[in-house]
């Protein structure tokens, strides 16, 4: 155990000292897009506890009372799914920053392709809920209890 | 305002064996998206040492595409992991020791880089620049902060990891929300989800399936463009055009005639798409034989476009001596369209796309 630690440990320590010197290099002499970019490392983690995981708390808190016990797992993953593509197409949809789109790239339509998919999502969701709350003979759930 | 306490966190999410789970997942895909990330770094500045094979000639593909893949699945998985964790950034008293400050320190420069990672990666496939920095330079940079604070964040949680996953799982407290069965589900269920809404950039068969893919079918001969010849500031070259070979020159009529090879060769992008096309033109070696050189010479090849990064690249030896290294003239059957290229360009098995560089005009044995 102890040499496993120090075989991770040894070259990790010296990827983040080789990190730093090339970050160090693009970072000095130090200019004002130089902070834009290290509030980006910092701050994302930050937008990530203050705001992406009390959202997560409060909704899954939310569908785990409201929504039927044999629906709230497919209902939650679902939302879950929806999340992580929204975050996907976001790239796609917001274009302030991007380039004008080019025969073959980014000429296609995103909102379409997020529709139908989020739809495709909730087609299983619907599904998995009916056949679980149809089962024929329910397995008591834990959180019957809760 | 209302802080919770660590220990009002009861949903099964939060358990040990869940958050070693998803750690040892994410372990997998940052690993696998630092060194395919690490290969197409070195492809493309190359030091003395390095050596990349012109053969089998998708294996960029396959990496580049591994890349882009492994890093659309860690975004759940991160998002996942964060959320197992969360109930520790509230544990007091908030620093208990040194070793327990540095260790939350190294955490923070873990999320941060690897969150800087995914988000600005994310951003690039999708050709969307809000920042002033050079991708590349920065992106490759924080990816050793990012593997570094991983390896070093395993090597302290080793001993946790080894009792969360060994140990028989306890009994599971009852809990309003999903059970961990259900929460690590969920997990991999969304970053399948997520691979497949993407994946079909680079992966023939989710073509049609990928609704969030940032390629599509409309590009020009079938094959997408990443810079058109407008947005290069490259004009149609005229019946004057000249290829420079060393002292030599040739023009498109005297290309034409020398034995013309036809391959299929994937354009492979550094931003995960990729395609196949099958390819027609003059065969470096040929080339190279034709002007008395040797194949296995490295090149160096200059295009009519002036500005921008990718206006010369250097062709290794080992691809001016493969036979399906072409100078291609014809795209899927037709004179290769203006925007890829026109009158000739590289095509290379096994290269960035960024390198198979388009309206050639001179090439210099080195």
């Amino acid at each position: 155990m102890k040499t496993a630690r120090l075989l991770l440990a040894l070259p990790g320590l010296a990827a983040l000292a080789w990190g730093a010197l090339l970050f160090a290099d693009y970072a000095f002499p130090l200019r004002p897009d130089v902070f834009g970019t290290a509030a980006w490392i910092v701050g994302a983690p930050v937008v990530n506890d203050a705001l992406i995981a009390p959202v997560t708390a409060i909704t899954g808190l939310a569908l785990s009372r409201i929504v039927p016990a044999a629906w709230k797992t497919p209902v939650i993953a679902g939302t879950v799914a929806t999340a992580v593509l929204a975050i996907l197409a976001f790239p796609l949809l917001w274009r302030t920053y991007g380039t004008p789109p080019e025969p073959g790239l980014h000429d296609g339509n995103p909102a379409l392709g997020l529709a139908l998919t989020v739809a495709v999502v909730w087609l299983l969701v619907a599904l998995t809920g009916f056949f679980r709350a149809h089962r024929p003979a329910p397995r008591q759930c834990p959180s019957h209890h809760a | 305002m209302l802080i919770p306490k660590e220990e009002q966190f009861k949903a099964a999410a939060h358990s040990e064996r869940v958050t070693s789970k998803i750690g040892l997942a994410l372990a997998v895909t940052f690993t696998v998206c630092f060194l395919t990330g690490l290969i197409s770094h070195l492809i493309q500045h190359p030091p003395s040492w390095f050596f990349w094979p012109s053969r089998p000639v998708g294996l960029y593909r396959v990496t580049q595409g591994l890349h882009v893949i492994s890093g659309i699945a860690s975004i759940p998985l991160l998002l996942a992991k964060l959320w197992s964790v969360y109930p520790k950034l509230f544990g007091r008293p908030l620093v208990r020791s040194l070793p327990h400050a540095l260790e939350r320190l190294s955490i923070l420069v873990l999320s941060g880089s690897a969150f800087f990672e995914l988000s600005t990666g994310l951003l690039n496939v999708a050709q969307n620049y809000p920042w002033n920095f050079y991708f590349p330079q920065v992106h490759y940079a924080v990816a050793w902060l990012a593997i570094g604070s991983i390896l070093v964040h395993i090597a302290v949680k080793l001993p946790v990891v080894r009792r969360a996953l060994t140990r028989t799982a306890e009994a599971e407290p009852p809990s309003a929300g999903l059970s961990r069965r259900g929460f690590l589900r969920t997990t991999w269920l969304t970053a399948g989800v997520a691979v497949v809404a993407t994946a079909g950039a680079t992966v023939p068969l989710l073509r049609n399936v990928s609704g969030l893919s940032w390629r599509t079918n409309k590009g020009t001969q079938g094959l997408p463009v990443n810079r058109t010849a407008a947005a290069a500031g490259v004009l149609r070259a005229d019946a004057g055009w000249r290829l420079t070979v060393d002292t030599r020159t040739f023009s498109l009529a005297e290309l034409r005639q020398l034995p013309q090879t036809t391959a299929e060769l994937p354009i492979a992008c550094v931003e995960g798409w990729s395609q196949s096309a099958v390819w027609r033109g003059v065969s470096l070696p040929t080339l190279l034989k034709t002007v008395g050189s040797k194949p296995g010479t490295a090149l160096r090849v200059s295009s009519l476009e002036r500005s921008g990064l990718y206006g010369v690249s250097v062709l290794p030896g080992e691809h001016t001596a493969d036979d399906l290294t072409l100078l291609a003239l014809e795209l899927n059957g037709e004179v290769l369209d203006l925007d890829h290229g026109f009158p000739c360009r590289i095509i290379a098995p096994n290269r960035p796309g960024v390198l198979q560089t388009k309206w050639v005009t001179k090439l210099e044995t080195l």
